[in-house]
């Protein structure tokens, strides 16, 4: 288990744009599962949408980014690379996300390398999925 | 995996890259440089690799990232680890 703190020392992103709270799963190289508590408290919920609150999907892409991050951060360690830029994405989505819902991400490596890696993305709300897909990240 | 001719690989290598990079596969010559005749860059490079290791389900090292410099290169380190 990979607790706030620890994923703070790993990733740069800080609130508001810190999308995990915890990782629960890690196979070095291969894939991590992480999750967020998604709370109506959160500031986006009172323009997305004021009568309708809904996590919006560009989120969800951002939480896979960074479990992605996490993944890759946890399988090199000596990595130099601090900052991390999204290159490539395609997802797709079925479900929306709601306040209440915990936000499960499962990231399986397809490429990974010092300069960024392709990885497999998934999302899930109460074991069903809420949106997947592909992204590749560079590392600078 | 079964022997794949260097006409087919060539073909299914081309059609690889045109939907990564997004250009008319006949743009892809064998010739042709990723970087300077195609606009490719680094990160596409690698999700080229990441799409002939899918598809011919092979490993190919990332050092080798910087001798894919065309499709001909492509053609060469697919049949490399095949």
């Amino acid at each position: 288990m990979i607790d706030i703190e620890e994923i703070k020392r790993l990733i740069p992103q800080r609130y508001p744009f810190l999308m995990l709270d915890r990782v629960v799963e890690l196979k070095v190289g291969q894939s991590i599962r992480a999750y967020k508590n998604i709370s109506i408290n959160e500031e986006y919920f009172k323009g997305h949408f004021p009568d309708a609150p809904t996590f919006p999907g560009a989120l969800t892409a951002e939480a896979m980014a960074q479990a992605a991050c996490l993944l890759l951060k946890k399988s090199i360690p000596d990595l130099k690379a601090t900052l991390f830029y999204v290159t490539n994405i395609k997802i797709r989505f079925f479900k929306t996300i709601t306040p209440g819902d915990q936000l499960h991400i499962i990231i399986k490596t397809i490429k990974m390398t010092r300069i960024g890696g392709v990885f497999e993305t998934q999302a899930l709300v109460n074991d069903e999925v809420a949106a997947k897909g592909e992204m590749t990240f560079a590392c600078k | 995996m079964p022997q794949v001719d260097n006409l087919t690989l060539e073909k299914e290598l081309r059609e690889i890259i045109a939907k990564i990079v997004e250009i008319e596969p006949d743009k892809i010559t064998l010739e042709a440089k990723f970087v300077e005749d195609l606009g490719m860059d680094s990160m596409m490079a690698l999700e080229i690799l990441a799409a002939m290791e899918k598809k011919y389900r092979i490993q190919i090292p990332e050092e080798k990232l910087n001798m894919l410099r065309s499709l001909k290169d492509a053609v060469k380190l697919t049949r490399e680890y095949l």
